[in-house]
C-alpha cells in the first residue's frame, strides 16, 4: 500500500480527475473533501462492506425456488411497471 | 431474438431482450452489468434479479412496499445528481432478500435498494430514517396474529 504524508489544506490526485483534500484534523479524526466526477462513486467503507455482505448473503440463497406459502403482502403496492421473465423453478 | 443464458440456478432461461435492464456500475461490492428480472411464480411477491453475464448471480428481490407500509427511499445530493433523477420520476424500487428456512429469519436490505427506471438499474444508498440493513421480511404481515411457528393466522 501506498503511504503518503499530506497536512491540512494538502491534496492527493488519483488518476488526473480525483482530489482528495485533508480538510481537518482534529485528534483521531481526519475530515475529507472529495472532488471526483459525477460517475465515481464514494462510499464510507464500513457502508460499502456491509451492502456488498447482504448482497452476497441474498445470492448465496440456494435452490430456485422461495416459500410459496407466504403470509400475504400488503395490499395497495404499486403495480411494477419493469417487465419480468417467467421460468420453471428447477428441481 | 430472446437472450438464452444457462442459469446455475435455473437452467435454461430465455430473456426477453426487451426486459434487460442496465446496471451502469453493477450491484454494490458485486459487479455485473446487464440483468433481468426473473420469476417462477408470477403470483409470488419474489423476483430473480438475474445477471446476464454471469450465470451463477442471482439475488432474490422484492418490492419493498408490500412488505413495510412506511418504506422511504431518500437519495442525497450527490446520487440524485449523479442518476439524473428528481421526485417526479417514475422508478420501481427492489430491496434484495437474504432468504432463510424459517420465514421469520428473512431479511430484506432496506438501506440499500435497487432503482430501476428507463432499462436502467442502480443500487444506492439509503438516506431515509429509521432503514436496516436486515430488517425482518415478514414482521409487519405476519404482526400480531402470527401463531408461533410463524403462520399468519
Amino acid at each position: 500500500m501506498l503511504n503518503i504524508t499530506r497536512r491540512r489544506g494538502e491534496r492527493v490526485v488519483l488518476g488526473d480527475d480525483v482530489f482528495i483534500s485533508v480538510l481537518e484534523v482534529s485528534g483521531q479524526t481526519v475530515r475529507l473533501g472529495i472532488d471526483a466526477p459525477r460517475s465515481v462513486r464514494v462510499y464510507r467503507e464500513e457502508i460499502w462492506l456491509e451492502v456488498k455482505r447482504e448482497n452476497e448473503a441474498a445470492a448465496h440463497a440456494t435452490g430456485s425456488a422461495l416459500p410459496a406459502d407466504l403470509p400475504a403482502p400488503l395490499k395497495g403496492a404499486d403495480s411494477e411497471a419493469t417487465r419480468s421473465n417467467v421460468v420453471k423453478p428447477q428441481q | 431474438m430472446a437472450l438464452a443464458i444457462e442459469s446455475t440456478r435455473f437452467g435454461h432461461v430465455e430473456i426477453d431482450p426487451d426486459t434487460v435492464i442496465e446496471f451502469p456500475d453493477g450491484l454494490i461490492g458485486l459487479g455485473g452489468s446487464r440483468f433481468a428480472l426473473l420469476t417462477s411464480d408470477p403470483d409470488s411477491p419474489f423476483l430473480w434479479l438475474h445477471c446476464i453475464d454471469d450465470p451463477s448471480l442471482s439475488l432474490p428481490v422484492t418490492d419493498p412496499h408490500r412488505f413495510f407500509s412506511n418504506y422511504q427511499v431518500e437519495l442525497n445530493d450527490e446520487d440524485a445528481e449523479r442518476l439524473g433523477l428528481d421526485d417526479a420520476t417514475p422508478v420501481d424500487v427492489y430491496v434484495t432478500i437474504v432468504a432463510s428456512a424459517e420465514l421469520s429469519e428473512f431479511t430484506a436490505n432496506q438501506k440499500a435498494p435497487i432503482l430501476i427506471w428507463g432499462g436502467q438499474g442502480h443500487q444506492i444508498i439509503n438516506q431515509a430514517a429509521d432503514t436496516h440493513l436486515r430488517a425482518p421480511l415478514f414482521a409487519e404481515v405476519m404482526g400480531a396474529g402470527a401463531d408461533a411457528d410463524g403462520n399468519a393466522s
